[in-house]
């Protein structure tokens, strides 16, 4: 059994730093802290050189359409070695705008195409005239139950792929299919922010214990009192998409 | 005119009701007279308009109580700043023929209406304070809100009042190339911070590369310079050095003002540094800038104390960066104290609670005075959570729904203590705190109990 610290890739939090995904962060590594683990998380800004070979789990979050057509340009030359990381089974959670650079495109409203990692066959679409898809969202999964919190994206992202979750409440990846986000291998891309974790405990154990598992390191996860969390989803739901409170119980 | 009629009658019935009446009765008229805002336009000799995320507020306050010593002005007050605001300041400045009572209007307007409204009015001039992270369920995103305060620019044909300490200022007056004065604080005063806290716009929008720092007063603002183009911070024409209570007032030529700040904090020395600035330029001397900031009443909600036996700051967080600021006031007092955070997440709060996880709440778990947390409002567990995830124990965070009763809790049990209150609220919650809190003002000293300013 292996007490090393584990190590998290924060990418690019220089550029891709909106919507709260420090909050992503820190819900990661205080509930490995409170677990008696080490963490360390790597800040790998555009100056650096990402090592994907060193991290137990990446994180690629959201940013402005210029801040991500800089992030592609950044990523052009580490994208053999990312494949090849992520099909041997790094875990790696991408939101918004990290989500859409997943895929082999996105196409902004006059036509440019941001061009994308093509880790996953998929593209996003984003027409000038289409209303962005704003507002709280729900949606059911597998791995952790329901899982909630608040989604804005112009974009909308079509994938043959397995969705995170099917959505209760709100728009997901193209307000048509009722999918929201992609699940592949240790993958798991959504424009759900709000953000994403601290509300879903169950989903951050469901990553954590694939980062743990990844890194080959003992994965039991200690039970934490997630008393508050729970609160804050019951009254979230209540207050917010009342329909969706069946789904939580 | 049936427009302004209706608009009038509908503020009187509000104002007799005991309603605010600072926007419904202009959305009432224009739906009357869409082409009303132009109408009262050509009646205007000027208009000042103050935008940017922050400080809008209370720099529109200090300029208008600066100009109105001169000459009687109309203004939006209460951060009425969208266009029905607007509107409503108008239709109250008006005669029943619609013969608006002054020719000067000193404006706060919101970022993404000013596009809409800019060749509406006569601007001579337009200052920006700031332009930080707000909202982004309303305005999309940072690189937006620079776009849409380029295209207002571009329909007026004013100069420019800037924070130049800013780069998405600086970078709006390179793109506007037009008359353009820049503010900001003197050089020595800035901090090597070594805080990790949300800066926006850190990358040269000329050419992307990242800014480097010799310093920063808060969020982006600070001694930037791009290492890679011509991109740099410009030299102020108006200079301001801060010092706690007072504020240096400095520009080429001219002898120095000492001007007495009347909201505490380095952002609201900002604001006074902003309106001060627009003064100069719209040609006011000493007496009536001095005479400006001793009319100014501080708006609700800013910073405002309430002595209820014990003292209770009340001040409105609505983004990463000016809470940011408010919580290092908040901390930077050394007496024990307890602190209320009311979260609300209606329309005029933001519905979107993510920039709570932005925000530098660990400024509070460091802080070896703090007593307790109640978090409280519409979203108060959300709240509460972003607090434990802060490293804050959950034994110091409580939750009481109802503000008024997460108040009444923080008082009492700050009382037995003898410690201080302060209170954060966001915009919808802030007006009925004010209220409460002013109605326990007015009972403790019909109980004839002892006026207390402070117990340190
Ligand atoms: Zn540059």
């Amino acid at each position: 059994m292996s007490h090393r610290a584990l190590r998290i890739g924060h990418l690019f939090p220089d550029l891709l730093n909106l919507y709260a995904d420090r909050g992503n962060i820190l819900t990661l590594t205080q509930r490995l802290r409170w677990r008696g683990r080490d963490v360390i998380v790597d800040e790998i800004t555009h100056a650096d050189t990402p090592r994907f070979g060193a991290y137990d789990l990446v994180l690629l979050g959201g940013g402005s359409d210029r801040e991500q057509m800089l992030v592609a340009g950044y990523l052009a030359n580490h994208r053999t070695e990312l494949r090849h990381a992520i099909e041997d089974g790094l875990p790696l959670l991408a939101i918004c705008g990290g989500y859409q650079l997943l895929g082999a495109y996105y196409q902004v409203p006059g036509g440019e195409k941001i061009p994308g990692l093509e880790l996953i066959d998929m593209v996003t679409n984003y027409s000038a005239g289409q209303p962005r898809l704003i507002g709280n969202v729900a949606i059911l999964t597998e791995e952790a139950g329901v899982v909630i919190g608040f989604e804005n994206h112009g974009g909308r992202t079509i994938h043959q792929g397995a969705p995170l979750g099917k959505v209760i409440h709100g728009h997901g990846n193209d307000g048509v299919t009722g999918l929201e986000g992609i699940r592949y291998r240790n993958v798991w891309g959504t424009y759900i922010h709000g953000p994403l974790l601290p509300k879903n405990p169950r989903l951050a154990d469901a990553i954590l214990k694939t980062m743990l598992q990844y890194a080959g390191v003992d994965d039991a996860l200690d039970p934490l009192d997630d008393s508050m969390e729970e609160e804050a989803r019951r009254s979230f739901v209540k207050l917010r998409m009342p329909e969706v409170e069946a789904a939580l119980a | 005119m049936l427009a302004i009629w209706v608009g009038k009658l509908v503020a009187w019935l509000l104002r007799l009701r005991g309603h605010d009446a600072t926007s419904f009765p202009g959305k009432i008229a224009l739906r009357l007279s869409p082409n009303l805002l132009r109408r009262f336009g050509r009646q205007l000799r000027r208009a000042i308009i103050v935008t940017g995320t922050n400080g809008k507020t209370t720099t529109t306050s200090l300029l208008a109580a600066m100009v109105s010593q001169q000459e009687p002005i109309i203004t939006n007050h209460k951060g009425a700043n969208l266009i029905q605001g607007i509107v409503s300041a108008l239709i109250r400045e008006s005669s029943w023929t619609g013969r608006l009572h002054a020719k000067t209007a000193v404006l706060e307007v919101d970022e993404a209406t000013f596009p809409l409204i800019a060749d509406s009015l006569p601007v001579v001039v337009i200052v920006v304070t700031n332009v930080f992270r707000d909202q982004l369920d309303r305005y999309g995103e940072l690189d937006t809100t620079v776009e849409k305060l380029f295209s207002a620019i571009r329909k007026t044909e004013a100069c420019l009042v800037l924070n130049g300490d800013d780069p998405l200022c600086r970078h709006l007056g390179l793109r506007a190339s037009r008359k353009t004065f820049y503010y900001g604080m003197d050089r020595t005063t800035a901090k090597t911070s070594a805080r990790k806290q949300m800066r926006d716009g850190q990358f040269c929008l000329q050419c992307g590369q990242e800014l480097s720092y010799e310093g920063f007063w808060y969020g982006q603002l600070g001694l930037y310079k791009c290492p890679a183009c011509d991109f740099v911070r410009p030299h102020p024409e108006f200079l301001g050095t801060y010092r706690g209570r007072t504020l240096t007032f400095a520009e080429d030529q001219v002898p120095e003002l000492e001007l007495t700040l009347p909201v505490q904090g380095l952002y609201n020395a900002y604001n006074v540094l902003a309106a001060a600035s627009a003064a100069r330029v719209l040609g006011l001397w000493a007496d009536p800038i001095h005479a400006g900031l001793a009319a100014y009443l501080p708006p609700a909600g800013r910073m405002q104390s309430f002595a209820v036996g014990v003292p209770v700051t009340l001040n409105l967080i609505k983004n990463p960066t000016g809470c940011d600021s408010v919580l290092e006031t908040v901390t930077s007092d050394p007496r024990r104290k307890w602190v209320v955070i009311g979260i609300n997440d209606l329309a005029a709060d933001g519905r979107d609670v993510s920039w709570l996880w932005d925000a530098d709440f660990e400024q509070l778990a460091e802080d070896e005075y703090l007593e307790r947390i109640i978090t409280s409002g519409l979203r108060a567990h959300d709240m509460a959570l972003r607090l434990k995830y802060a490293g804050i124990q959950p034994h110091q965070i409580g939750v009481i729904e109802e503000m008024d009763d997460a108040m009444d809790k923080a008082i009492a049990e700050a009382t037995a203590a003898q410690a201080n209150v302060y209170v954060l609220s966001t915009y919808t919650l802030l007006h009925p705190a004010v209220q409460t809190l002013s109605e326990k003002v007015r009972s403790d000293e019909s109980q004839g109990l002892a006026y207390r300013t402070s117990v340190s």
